[in-house]
Order: structure tokens, then C-alpha cells, then sequence
């Protein structure tokens, strides 16, 4: 789907669907709008990740930094500085942003398995630091005036709108230049780099945008769990989570990670009292994933749709047949 | 001098932890992010036997390291080969699976609380020239030093050493003299999930392991492996050694509280500084 048609629908339907949903949300159950909230935030996450890790083929194990970032900004400013929300939100994915380019340059000289390593690593010394910092009262819980959380149904629309605006985001970088270098980065780097392309140039923007995304989905966790400590802001299960969500959803597809998080989401719902159990599951998903089909539950399903396609005598469109691997940005 | 001999022993115990690591990497030139789980699980692995059976640790470390061995060969031969050829993210995503299967496995069968395994000399110490030295991270530091040194006189005194050297330098040419690499691939990731069973034990009989901190240990023989150079056996050796001084003198200063943000930084340090190790050459990381 490429043109302005294309681009067009690409851009207007999910916009179309979040309007919707946003007037909706009033009239239906709280318990459901709640659900919706962890749906969305989850879905930030991994389509978060996925520029980085899946764009941009930089396997970060730090996301959980940004997250653990985002949440103490905002906890510390609704408490010390009593700003209002819609401030804090934005400014805890700024803090993240910053904090983000200042790592990438480092990290970005390291590749591979090691800057896997080395994020890891940064995320848990940060940890560890946080575990002892008095500022934020060390390793105790750091709560919410109860009147600076918002309720329920406000919260489910900011992040409604957080999750457009991540989608239009990837779709927007996708669009751009930028997308198109990081991709030809991912995929053949010498080629790319000879065709004057920069890898650190490329990739420092898109990893600070992946960081302010990540942030401001920390802050929505802060403010829905009312309270911050190291061990849950700064947890690498959100780490886990964005990995698992975007292969099991397509890694480096711009769709896959929102698949991935209906999915892993709907899985955690029907296993609510077995967590171990769900993320056993998810787990063994992500290594036959890997094994088996590299281009993850959207990439199946869109075998299978053609198949489906081809057996009742319809070509499908001719520039795609032969493509062998994803192109991230035209789906 | 008693932090000297503190930081020396817990370098020794670091030894053993490291070497699967190091081998893995040094050999089919892959990071196995479940390294850490290889070593807890050995570590419950050996606990569940010395329940049952009552035997000493030690001894029942040896079973458990050929369970894991048996584990590790499959998951290398009909998962981890094929996926290395197709792209060098696919492993490291694998590993990260294994990871978490592991993690979840242990916690679904044991729960969350810390486990020990128990011998009459885990926690026994005694004094050399007035500096006490724990038995157990003692035990493991002559462990550690003999894997070593067996390890490296498998590696280059052996026609199977020569073998693996000759599968990780150039596969494809490995491959045309009739060596079989999947299956020497599969065969060094079995002895390394060996070598992380009996690990975990000595970590057990020093500390207490719980289904969540294969993460830490990871890390930490992660950066006794790039403090030493990029799988080199004997390196593994001398950074754990430094690394066993770094984290018992640093911890002195600081306070032990910070133990984690030393090692930790200390790793993303030493991959900025010299991704190569302290004594290796230059190389592109």
C-alpha cells in the first residue's frame, strides 16, 4: 500500500479507531477501560522496543531503564514539584530522551551480544543505584498524593492517545528518510554505510525517540500503580516483555508488536493466577518463533493469506510475490 | 590482607562460573544469555540429588552436570546451529528464551525462596596466619583452577580439541576435512552446561541461589570473560581473579550496598574501555 491512498489509510484508520474508542470508553465498564489501559501501555512498550530492536536491529536489554526513568520523573514531579499530569508525562519521556542519547553514544560503539550486554548491564547498575538513592527514598516505596492520580477513565485515554501517537510515530519514522537509512543500516551495513549513510547519526535520533516513547509509558505505570520502587519501576520484566511481545508479533514489522501484545495480553488474561505459567508460555512461543518462522505471528499470517489468496485464483499484487524478506515500512 | 585473601577466593569461585561462559564464546562465537540459568538450575539440579540421596554435594555435582550436558546438546544441535546461520540476532533471542523458560520452570517447581546446598564445610572456615578463609570458595577456587587447566589441555593437547579449535577457526573447511560442527558445536555447549552445573553447585555451597539470580551471575561471568579476553580459558582465570578483588575491595569502600552498581558499571566500563580484554589485541567488538 504505498501512495497517497495508501498513506492515507495507513495514517487515518488507527486515528479513526482511536477517536472512537476515546468516546466509547465512557460507557462501557471501568474494569474493562482498566484492561484496555494495560493493553495500550504494553503495546507502547514493545512498539517502543521495536524501533531499536527491531528497525534498527540493536538488540537493547535496557528498555527497562527508560520505564524505571519515566516513572520516577513523574512520581518526583507531581510529589516535589506538583505539576500538573499533562506536563509531567511529556517531560518524564524527555528525562528518558536525555538519558538515552547520553547512553547511546557509549553503548553504540558496542555490538551485537555486547550491547545487549552492556544495556543490560547499565539497566541493573542503575538499579542497584537507585536501590540506595535517598532522594527518591532509596529502596522504599515512593507514593502518590492520592489526589494526584487521575481515574481510571482518564487514565485509559491518555494512554489511548499515547499508543496512537507511538503508531503514527513508527509509521511517521517509517515514511521518512531516517526509516529507510535505518533499515538499509540493519540489513546490509557496509552497503549502507558506503551509500553515505551514518550508523550513529542514524540511530541516535530513533533510540531517543524510543527512549521518550518508553519514558512516557513509565510514567502511565507510575501513576497507575500510585506508587514507585526501584525493584518494580526499574523491573526487567518490562525488558522481557517488549522483547517477547515483538517476536512473538514480528520483530522489525510495523503491525507485529501490536499483534504481539494482543496476543501475549489475551494469554496473561486467561492465565491471571499462573504469571509463571503465561510467561513460560510466552517463552517457548519466542524460541519455536525464532526457530520456525523468523517473520513472527504477522508474518504467518500473511502466508497464510495469500495462500488463501492464491488457492481462490487471486495473483495478490505483483510487486510483493517475490519479496523474501519484510520491508518494515510498506504493509 | 583479609580483603586480599576474601577477594582472591571469591575470584576463584568466579572461575568456574565464567569458564562455560568463556567457552561458548571462544568457540562457536556465540553469547549464551542463559549462561546464568545454566548455572542455577545446575545448582537445583544438585540439591534435588543431595536430598534424595544424602551424598556429598560435590560428588552429586557430577550427575547433575551430565543432565545438564544432556539438556544442552539437543538445544545447541536442532535449535541454536540452525538459527546462527540465518542471522546473528536469532541466538541471542533463542538463549534469551532458554532464559526464561528456565527461570520460570524453577519457579513454577520450587518458588521464589533462596536455596543453599548444605555440607558439613559450607559453612566451616578456619585461619591461615590469622586470615580466615571459608572452605567452601576455597574448595571452589582449587575446582576452578583445575577445570582450567583441563579444560585447556583438552582444548589444545587433544585430536578433540583439535577438532573444536578446527570447527570454531573456519567451519566450512572443518566441515570438508569431515569434521562434524554441529555436532562438535553441540558437544562444546554440553561440556560448558557441564561445567556451569558444577559452578552452581560451588556457588550454592557459598551463597544462596533463587530462580531470579541466573541475571546477576550472568553478568558477573560476562565481565570476568571480557576482563580476561574474549574466550581465552586462561584469561577466564585472571578475570575472575580481578574481578573477585574489584567487587570485595570496592565493596569495602563503598559499602556494601553498592556491590552490584561496582560489578555492574565495572562491566559496562571495561566493554567501553577494552571490549578486547585487558591483555588481548585490539579487536573490532
Amino acid at each position: 500500500m504505498n501512495g497517497i491512498t495508501g498513506r492515507a489509510l495507513r495514517y487515518g484508520v488507527p486515528t479513526v479507531v482511536a477517536v472512537v474508542l476515546y468516546f466509547v470508553a465512557s460507557e462501557v465498564r471501568l474494569s474493562l477501560v482498566t484492561q484496555f489501559t494495560s493493553l495500550a501501555l504494553l503495546a507502547v512498550l514493545a512498539m517502543a522496543w521495536n524501533l531499536v530492536g527491531g528497525f534498527g536491529a540493536q538488540f537493547s536489554l535496557g528498555h527497562a531503564l527508560f520505564v524505571g526513568a519515566g516513572g520516577y520523573t513523574t512520581v518526583v514531579l507531581l510529589d516535589r514539584a506538583s505539576l500538573p499530569l499533562f506536563l509531567c508525562i511529556p517531560l518524564a519521556g524527555l528525562v528518558a530522551a536525555i538519558l538515552g542519547v547520553v547512553l547511546a553514544y557509549p553503548m553504540l560503539r558496542l555490538r551485537g551480544p555486547y550491547f545487549a550486554i552492556g544495556t543490560l548491564g547499565i539497566s541493573l547498575a542503575v538499579l542497584g543505584w537507585m536501590l540506595n538513592w535517598d532522594f527518591t527514598y532509596a529502596s522504599r516505596s515512593y507514593a502518590l498524593a492520592p489526589s494526584a492520580i487521575p481515574s481510571f477513565l482518564d487514565l485509559g485515554r491518555v494512554s489511548l492517545v499515547v499508543a496512537l501517537l507511538t503508531l503514527l510515530v513508527v509509521l511517521l519514522i517509517m515514511d521518512l528518510p531516517l526509516g529507510l537509512r535505518l533499515l538499509a543500516l540493519r540489513d546490509d551495513e557496509q552497503g549502507a554505510i558506503m551509500l553515505g549513510a551514518r550508523r550513529v547519526r542514524t540511530i541516535v535520533p530513533v533510540w531517543a525517540i524510543s527512549a521518550f516513547l518508553t519514558g512516557t509509558m513509565g510514567a502511565l505505570v507510575a501513576v497507575q500503580a500510585g506508587s514507585v520502587t526501584p525493584t518494580q519501576a526499574f523491573s526487567l520484566q518490562f525488558t522481557l516483555d517488549a522483547v517477547i511481545i515483538c517476536v512473538i508479533g514480528g520483530l522489525g514489522t510495523v503491525y507485529g508488536p501490536l499483534l504481539g501484545a494482543v496476543v501475549v495480553f489475551v494469554l496473561r488474561q486467561y492465565t491471571a493466577d499462573f504469571s509463571e505459567w503465561s510467561l513460560l508460555i510466552e517463552a517457548l512461543i519466542v524460541i519455536l518463533i525464532v526457530r520456525f518462522a523468523p517473520l513472527g505471528l504477522l508474518g504467518l499470517f500473511q502466508r497464510l493469506f495469500k495462500q488463501i489468496w492464491r488457492s481462490i485464483g487471486f495473483r495478490g499484487p505483483a510487486v510483493n510475490r517475490d519479496a523474501k524478506t519484510p520491508v518494515g515500512a510498506a504493509q | 590482607m583479609d580483603l586480599l585473601v576474601q577477594g582472591l577466593l571469591l575470584g576463584g569461585l568466579y572461575t568456574t562460573t565464567a569458564l562455560g561462559l568463556s567457552l561458548v564464546f571462544g568457540v562457536i562465537k556465540m553469547v549464551n544469555l542463559a549462561h546464568g540459568e545454566f548455572l542455577v538450575v545446575g545448582a537445583y539440579l544438585t540439591s534435588i540429588l543431595v536430598a534424595l540421596f544424602g551424598l556429598d554435594p560435590l560428588l552429586l555435582s557430577i550427575p547433575a552436570a551430565l543432565a545438564l550436558a544432556a539438556i544442552a546438546y539437543p538445544l545447541q544441535r536442532y535449535v541454536l546451529s540452525p538459527v546462527m546461520q540465518r542471522s546473528g540476532e536469532a541466538p541471542i533471542i533463542v538463549t534469551f528464551g532458554v532464559a526464561i523458560v528456565a527461570q520460570t520452570l524453577l519457579l513454577l517447581s520450587f518458588g521464589s525462596s533462596p536455596r543453599t546446598v548444605n555440607a558439613p564445610y559450607a559453612t566451616m572456615q578456619f585461619e591461615v596466619f590469622g586470615v580466615p578463609v571459608r572452605t567452601s570458595l576455597l574448595i571452589a577456587t582449587v575446582i576452578g583452577v583445575l577445570l582450567v587447566f583441563v579444560l585447556h589441555y583438552m582444548l589444545y593437547k587433544t585430536p578433540f580439541g583439535r577438532r573444536v579449535r578446527a570447527a570454531s577457526t573456519d567451519p566450512e573447511a572443518a566441515g570438508f576435512v569431515g569434521i562434524d560442527t554441529k555436532h562438535t558445536y553441540a558437544l562444546v555447549l554440553s561440556i560448558a552446561a557441564g561445567i556451569s552445573a558444577i559452578g552452581g553447585t560451588l556457588i550454592a555451597l557459598s551463597f544462596a541461589v533463587s530462580p531470579e539470580s541466573g541475571t546477576g551471575w550472568l553478568l558477573r561471568a560476562f565481565t570476568v570473560v571480557i576482563i580476561g579476553g574474549l574466550g581465552s580459558i586462561r584469561g577466564a582465570l585472571v578475570g575472575a581473579l580481578i574481578l573477585g578483588l574489584v567487587e570485595t575491595f570496592g565493596s569495602a569502600w563503598f559499602g556494601p550496598q553498592y556491590r552490584d552498581v561496582i560489578v555492574f558499571g565495572g562491566l559496562v566500563l571495561m566493554l567501553l574501555i577494552r571490549p578486547s580484554g585487558l591483555f588481548g589485541k585490539a579487536v573490532r567488538a
